[in-house]
């Protein structure tokens, strides 16, 4: 039986630099950076000030105004974005095709507000004044039932908690499925929205920038010293080749490969040598049936962690061999900072743009080389090419890799 | 006869129920009618606990089906 293809029909993007695909599109051409002030929560007696936050959202104007009261920022962020990619794709949402479309979402912290919300009221007002409208968004289930629910979807609802690779284990699951044919259609969604509990969280375990160095978001660069913590979300519309092409959707691109894999090493701590990362790479590119010299460009998932930077660029030197010296690699991370399970999407996103367009998003922010990181970052300014195929690649300290290959149809 | 008592919960339910204030001007019209679900009537119900500084028993919050009925609960728990 042949592979059956998946294609990306629809995307909607909602992240620090821009609202909505094109203006996101145009931002990355730009080199802009959607990394300011925080302003959602105060972060008054901590160092750091900076996050990759989204500015002027209004989730009126995408949702309406009723039923938003007790839905969380990332609910909001994610809803928002599924009906701008839903709109992008033409894709009608009917009683006929429902059961065959799914939605799986990717994310890990979005519930963390709602516990802490819980918790507090809790201790301030006793047990039992708690919200009970709260409870249902602390479980982490949660933004993705309200895609389903606001469009009326009755194929597969599935969650992703992954951390840094769950957008692209989610585009992965969606991939499979279709492959399955289990569905025709699927709405691959992800989300973190910027609250307190998460930023206190990483600020404390020392992963932010600025802790011991400049406040920045500098991939690969000499002065990275941590992540410039972000929200997004991201939405795309997956679909079955045939199925796409029969109702004469616009296909932005094909998703050759998705590959994940586990570095049982410690919790927290990056493998020393990211096999797994190593391993999908490769792996992905052999499923695609691609050469090295096919890929085009490597949407990085470097994050301005001196580890992580350094160890991805030594897997791509690994993996692709001298060919890594010509091959452009570029972090958007750069510009819209680590949004954990919500920045794969973006990347994937942006990859679209990349081959509609012929560009490359810049890694900004770089001025100072790091002789450990000597790959052609595609720094601070854009460069006009023409895109076929791109490796994107997920990671973070803790295990999980994942890597897609995404290619012009 | 409405009184700031009763405009305040009156303002308060409108809120969690997110209809503007004139649609219970009428203080007997059905809940239901307003799209308030049981999860809604739960979330009125303990709005009104925290803020009164009340416990409504569980066994009457099912039988809350109006504004009217509201106050009137408040009212008596309060003393």
């Amino acid at each position: 039986m042949s592979r059956r293809r998946a294609v990306i029909t629809g995307i909607g993007v909602i992240s620090p630099n821009a609202i909505g695909k094109d203006k996101f599109w145009q931002a990355l051409k730009e080199g802009r950076s959607g990394i300011k002030p925080i302003t959602v929560f105060d972060p008054a007696f901590l160092k750091t000030k900076l996050g990759g936050e989204v500015s002027d959202f209004k989730p009126e104007e995408f949702l309406g105004d009723k039923g938003l009261r007790n839905l969380n920022r990332s609910a909001l962020l994610v809803c928002s974005a599924s009906k701008l990619a839903l709109e992008d794709s033409g894709l009608l949402i009917t009683e006929e095709n429902t059961d065959q479309t799914g939605v799986v979402t990717a994310t890990t912290l979005s519930a963390v507000f709602n516990i802490a919300a819980l918790g507090k009221e809790m201790l301030q007002d006793g047990p039992g004044l708690v919200n009970p409208a709260m409870f249902p968004g602390t479980t982490i289930n949660s933004p993705s039932s309200q895609i389903s629910i606001r469009h009326n979807i009755k194929g597969f609802n599935t969650t992703i908690s992954t951390g840094y690779s769950a957008s692209l284990d989610a585009l992965k699951y969606a991939v499979d499925f279709i492959n399955l044919g289990r569905a025709k259609a699927v709405l691959v969604a992800a989300t973190e929205g910027l609250t307190f509990e998460n930023y206190i969280g990483f600020y404390k375990i020392g992963f932010l920038a600025g802790l011991n160095g400049e406040e920045v978001s500098c991939p690969f660069d000499k002065r990275r010293n941590g992540i410039i913590l972000a929200e997004s979300a991201a939405v795309l519309v997956v679909e079955e080749e045939e199925y796409a092409r029969s109702r004469n959707a616009n296909i932005y691109a094909e998703i050759l490969a998705t590959e994940s894999l586990f570095d049982a090493y410690r919790a927290g701590k990056y493998h020393p040598r990211l096999e797994g990362l190593r391993q999908c790479m490769t792996r992905a590119m052999k499923a695609a049936d691609l050469h090295k010299e096919d890929i085009s460009y490597i949407s990085a998932s470097a994050n301005s962690v001196v580890q992580q930077d350094k160890l991805e660029t030594e897997a791509i030197k690994d993996v692709l061999g001298v060919y890594s010296e010509s091959v452009p690699v570029s972090a958007i991370k750069s510009m819209v900072g680590e949004s954990v399970s919500a920045t794969g999407l973006l990347q994937v996103a942006a990859v679209c743009g990349s081959i509609k367009q012929g560009f490359i998003p810049p890694t900004i922010n770089y001025s100072q080389k790091d002789p450990a990181c000597d790959l052609d970052y595609v720094p601070n300014e854009s460069r006009q090419q023409r895109i076929e195929n791109v490796l994107v690649n997920n990671f973070g300290p803790g295990g999980n890799n994942a890597v897609a290959i995404i290619s012009r149809y | 006869m409405p009184n700031e008592f009763d405009q305040e919960i009156k303002i308060l339910v409108a809120e969690v129920a997110e209809v503007s204030v004139d649609k219970l001007d009428d203080p007997n019209v059905s809940f239901s009618d307003l799209d308030v679900d049981s999860m809604k009537a739960l979330e009125i119900a303990a709005a009104v606990e925290k803020k009164y500084k009340i416990i409504i028993p569980e066994g009457e919050i099912p039988k809350i089906k109006n504004l009217a009925q509201v106050i009137d609960m408040v009212k008596r728990l309060k003393g």
